[in-house]
């Protein structure tokens, strides 16, 4: 057991130094050839929604789309764009994408994919009544087929993040005969819909989802290798773990922090560290009492103890956050430092806001242990500066509806990450008309102005500047504070060999292997 | 004549007490209850530590002379929460069946004494709470009062109430029929005089039967609801809330669970057996 | 008897309209959307309010009340706003593992409670009634979320006998199916024998004072037929009323048992339908769900008349 363990430590090639080095399969040599068969067992916390990519709103989906959709472009494991369906791209202006698509792809019902076929696509994302693409693509003015293999995309205005869009959903191809001849029933049967090196099999809902090898995989570099790939909800995240370890599944979507020393531990168990590209933070209401108030926004932020937060209640799987943007991206800064707490200066900011005393204010938070656990620690810090938080616990639908009507005073606020730093900032802090997910209400200027610049350039090292002075804006301003940048751990029975981990956290198993 | 009948059903309560006592488990019982009641009235005596608060560096501390229960994801005292917890966890038994033995025995009264329309209204309403889901009611009513202790004593309050009321209107209408009731009416007694005088208290000790027995329950259903996410609001504690917290630590640190699942095994042990006796001694064809 | 029915199914109706219309009002006093819920990631606000018409969520409450109504009226509860399938479809596929589970669970405490209870009625006050009793005592006070924790790491874990979640149909394949449904079954099983166990010796208590005991036994009857032929009997009516009552409870209640064991049971369906805000789903379920306790109720009712010759009016 223990060998495998390190044969597969060396195949993923996870350097002890650190979770935040990105893994590098191709250089590392594998002890064993990879072998083919075997039915890789996934436990996941939920069912998909829909095997309909382009009327997916729900997060799980995207797990199983990955292997068996392809998007126009990929990411690798430092969030870069590399070719995926399409071989190659140029952007002749700000305005203009013109990507060139790879030949010789068909789609696992034998049509070809090609340059109509993506139109195809995209004009299904703008115009389809259910698409849940329509704001991604929103930015997108015409298509073009310009030859059988070369799309050009018309923008109505720059965007910087299109292109890292379009390595998830809204760039993933489905291929038009089936949408056409099997119209709502794609929801639920994907059969011959996608190009990937899986193809759909069967889902069984509430029970299993299966899909095989596509022997015909247009990438003959590595796998697929594996036969089939059977995903199966399990909620309980104690039994999901306990499932792992007596056998019953093979990969586990996510340990908890407070699991991850335990299953660190077992021997029968191996657990890579995939960083995230995610912030859990909390938005302040800045549109009334008490947030309304930056000296007070400011008081709660030197009381906090980030570093206490992720060394106690994250137990270290993940890192205190300086703002939006994580440590995965190329837009980081990381010498900007995390707030520290500062008692004597958030006392002070007390007496600035006029609330020398301390205040009282309500903490809205996810009924979900770990969220009642950070609350329940943030709650003691705080209450050594004299705030007093009341914490008030509700599900994800009613946190949804008090961000959304803005009734509340501090919410919690999990944010899951996109690859492209737009996608972490934009919508939470861009004045917005109506309802968005900037719940604190935040409307500022210069923070408007950034943002908007930072959509209109292309150039990654300017970008990078300005979402460095983002940076410290918002650690000054406060419609936001920001508290851990997570991690994201997977387990793996020691079978499983050759798992590359993408900061996107979506388990892509073209490459995997059954020792 | 009325208050000779007075007499007697106090006389009739006092009997059935010290039958009660006699059998064996009744004195275990309320002494379990005596030592949940002090504790939870003198938490802040018996407690030996804060129960807010916390040591992050001491967070899952097994259990030993510094903390005989061990400490909790935080580092806090379990003994402590769990003493403190007393209060929380009574208090939702004991409160949201008040509601629903008050509700459910006042709707039971004007559906059994009124009788007609009224009667059928009320209990065709008692009818669709039953036939309702109880954990979708309690979850939905929980979210529509908002998150807290208040929202889950309403919730099982209305749970509750169905069982109440049809108890109370079986007793009125049986206590309706008996013959004492005609000669205070004869004797010209007004409506609710009868009422008060003679149906309730003779309804009175089937309710403190049920209510001893509900109660338990209403303190698990507590403790299934901290499950679904719905409940006291942190940093206090139910036994629920506790055991909820601590179950994803059950193989690491089994402590967290142990204590509070312990308390609230040993009191719904206890009120069982009140109750039973309560009931054994109540009902006369029970006797040996 | 049928008079009976009759009269009964009469007075389901207005129960099931003041369901309707609790489910409903409950429902929508609820804090949440279906669309936010559902779209938890998407700031995309014209997509959510084009989704919004589409399911005619924007529309007034009455008016939405009445659509709904008619719509029942006309057999038809509506489709899920999650994975949008019918409701029937939805609940369909959820019901055999719900019932198998209530079923399994329901045999294991009979074969539990049967021989404990008589016993411990027969036996009074010996050690065998005061563990019997106890027993009892321990199967109804155990929160079953913790037994079925309990169960899993000592019989999946420790002991790895039995597969701890997941969900084989016994249909197709008996002895996986079994398996997969064993703890599920245990857990709830043991809740339910505990309660079975008390209410039948309580009553088998009670039905031994009776006279016709008594007169049985003057007569000369065997012991044995005593209590097969007339205490038995007679203790049944108010064990029937229990199983009944608690296979409904069993078959949308067992939420936390079918949630830890990773079960697809009607339980677990109405509350993620809950946390998802998916009326039509919740409306539809817990609708099917009350049908189901008034028709058990009345089976129960009816079931009386086949023990008890007295109550057959």
């Amino acid at each position: 057991m223990t060998v495998s363990r390190r044969d597969f430590l060396k195949a993923s090639a996870i350097v002890a130094g650190g979770p935040w080095l990105a893994l590098r399969p191709d250089a590392a040599v594998a002890a064993d050839p990879p072998k083919k068969g075997g039915t890789l067992r996934v436990g996941f916390y939920i069912e998909a929604a829909t095997m309909d990519p382009h009327l997916s709103g729900s997060k799980i989906d995207r797990q199983v789309y990955h292997n068996i959709y392809e998007p126009l472009v990929t990411l690798d494991t430092k969030l870069g764009i590399k070719p995926g369906l399409a071989e190659s791209w140029t952007q002749p202006d700000a305005k203009t994408l013109v990507f060139k698509l790879r030949r010789g792809v068909k789609f696992h019902d034998g049509t070809d994919f090609n340059a109509e076929a993506a139109k195809f696509n995209f004009e299904r994302m703008k115009t389809e009544p259910k698409s849940v693409r329509k704001g991604e693509v929103a930015n997108i003015d015409t298509v073009e087929v310009v030859d059988s293999h070369t799309l050009k995309v018309n923008l109505k205005k720059p965007d910087a993040a299109l292109l890292a869009t379009l390595t998830d959903r809204a760039g993933m191809m489905v291929s038009p005969k089936v949408v056409q001849e099997r119209g709502v029933e794609l929801g639920r049967n994907a059969k011959g819909a996608g190009t990937g090196p899986f193809e759909f099999v069967e889902w069984v809902k509430d029970s299993h989802l299966v899909i095989k090898r596509n022997d015909a995989y247009w990438n003959k570099q590595g796998g697929p290798y594996l036969e089939r790939v059977r995903y199966r909800p399990i909620p309980d995240d104690v039994v999901k773990l306990q499932s792992l370890q007596s056998g019953e599944i093979d990969v586990m979507d996510y340990v908890q922090p407070r699991d991850v020393a335990a299953v660190k531990a077992d021997k029968n168990l191996v657990v890579v560290d995939v960083p995230s590209l995610a912030d859990f933070a909390y938005q302040l209401n800045t549109t009334r009492p008490p947030f309304n108030s930056k000296p007070l926004r400011q008081a709660v932020a030197y009381a906090l103890d980030l570093e206490q937060i992720v060394k106690g209640v994250w137990l270290n799987v993940g890192v205190p956050a300086n703002g939006p943007i994580p440590p995965t991206s190329w837009a980081y800064d990381k010498s900007i430092p995390p707030i520290k707490r500062d008692l004597a200066r958030a006392k002070a900011k007390l007496a600035e806001g006029g609330q020398p005393g301390g205040f009282t204010f309500t903490l809205t938070t996810n009924n979900i242990p770990i969220n009642i656990q950070e609350a329940e620690v943030m709650q003691a810090q705080l209450a050594e500066a004299g705030i007093t938080a009341k914490v008030k616990l509700v599900d994800s639908a009613t946190l949804i509806s008090d961000g959304n009507t803005k009734s509340f005073e501090m919410v919690s606020f999990q944010w899951s990450g996109r690859p492209d730093p737009d996608g972490n900032t934009y919508q939470f802090l861009r004045t917005t008309p109506g309802t968005s997910f900037n719940w604190s209400g935040i409307s500022h200027p210069q923070i408007d102005a950034l943002l908007d610049r930072t959509r209109e350039l292309s150039n990654q090292a300017e970008r990078r500047k300005l979402y460095s002075e983002l940076t410290k804006l918002l650690q000054d301003e406060l419609p936001m504070i920001f508290i851990v940048h997570p991690i994201e751990p997977k387990a793996f029975s020691p079978r499983v060999q050759n798992y590359e981990a993408i900061p996107d956290g979506m388990m892509r198993f073209k490459d995997v292997w059954l020792r | 004549m009325a208050s000779s009948t007075r007499a007697s059903v106090a006389d009739r309560r006092w009997t059935v007490l010290r039958r009660a006592a006699r059998t064996r488990l009744a004195p275990f019982g309320a002494a379990v209850l005596l030592v949940a009641v002090v504790a939870a009235l003198a938490a802040p005596l018996v407690a030996p530590h804060d129960p807010l608060r916390q040591n992050l560096g001491d967070a899952l501390a097994r259990p030993g002379r510094a903390h005989w229960l061990g400490t909790d994801n935080v580092g806090r005292d379990v003994l402590s929460r769990v003493i403190w917890g007393t209060r929380v966890s009574l208090v939702a038994g004991f409160i949201s069946v008040a509601i629903a033995a008050l509700a459910g025995g006042l709707l039971g009264v004007v559906a059994g004494y009124v009788g007609g329309r009224v009667d059928g209204l009320v209990m065709r309403l008692m009818d669709a709470v039953l036939s309702f889901p109880p954990l979708v009611l309690a979850l939905a009513l929980g979210a529509v009062l908002g998150a807290g202790l208040t929202g889950v004593l309403i919730a099982l309050g209305v749970v509750y109430t169905p069982t109440f009321a049809r108890l109370m209107r079986g007793q009125v209408l049986a206590v309706k029929a008996r013959d004492y009731v005609d000669a205070a009416r004869a004797l010209g007694a007004s409506g609710w005089r009868i009422a008060c005088r003679h149906v309730l208290p003779n309804a009175a000790t089937p309710i403190v039967v049920q209510a001893s027995l509900s109660v338990a329950f209403a303190i698990l259903a507590e403790a299934s609801l901290s499950f679904l996410g719905l409940g006291i609001q942190p940093p206090a504690a139910s036994w629920g809330s506790m055991i909820n917290a601590g179950r994803g630590y059950l193989q690491q640190a089994p402590w967290i669970v142990f204590g509070p699942g312990a308390a609230l095994f040993v009191t719904v042990v206890g009120l069982n057996f009140v109750g039973d006796a309560v009931r054994d001694a109540l009902d006369p064809r029970a006797r040996s | 008897m049928a008079r009976l029915v009759l009269h009964r199914l009469a007075a389901t109706i207005p129960v099931l309209l003041l369901v309707t219309a609790g489910v409903f009002a409950l429902l929508h006093l609820t804090p949440g959307d279906p669309i936010d819920a559902m779209m938890a990631e998407s700031a995309d606000a014209a997509a959510k309010a084009s989704l919004r018409t589409e399911l005619g969520l924007d529309r007034p409450l009455p008016v939405q009340y009445l659509a709904w109504m008619g719509r029942l009226l006309r057999g038809d509860l509506g489709r899920s706003i999650r994975n949008g399938e019918p409701v029937v479809e939805n609940v369909s596929r959820r019901i055999r593992p719900s019932l198998q589970l209530a079923l399994l669970a329901m045999t294991l405490s009979l074969l539990i409670a049967f021989p404990v209870g008589i016993v411990s009625a027969v036996r009074r006050n010996t050690s065998f009634d005061r563990a019997g009793t106890t027993f009892a005592l321990f199967g109804i006070c155990m929160p079953n979320f913790l037994l079925a924790l309990l169960l899993i790491f000592l019989f999946g874990v420790t002991l790895r006998w039995l597969p701890i979640s997941g969900y084989v149909d016994p249909a197709e394949e008996l002895v996986d199916g079994l398996r997969s449904l064993a703890l599920p079954a245990v857990t709830l099983g043991l809740a339910l024998a505990a309660v079975v166990t008390r209410t039948l010796r309580s009553s088998m208590l009670e039905a031994l004072t009776e006279d016709y005991v008594r007169t049985a036994r003057a007569k000369g009857l065997s012991e044995w037929r005593v209590m097969r032929g007339h205490v038995l009997r007679n203790a049944l009516i108010p064990v029937v009323t229990v199983l009944g009552l608690q296979l409904g409870t069993l078959i949308g209640g067992a939420v936390i048992t079918e949630y830890v064991f990773a079960l697809p049971g009607v339980g677990r369906l109405v509350v993620d339908a809950v946390f998802a805000r998916d009326y039509p789903l919740v409306q539809g379920v817990v609708l099917l769900i009350a049908v189901g306790f008034i028709a058990s109720n009345l089976v129960v009712d009816l079931l009386y008349g086949l023990i008890d010759p007295r109550l057959r009016r």
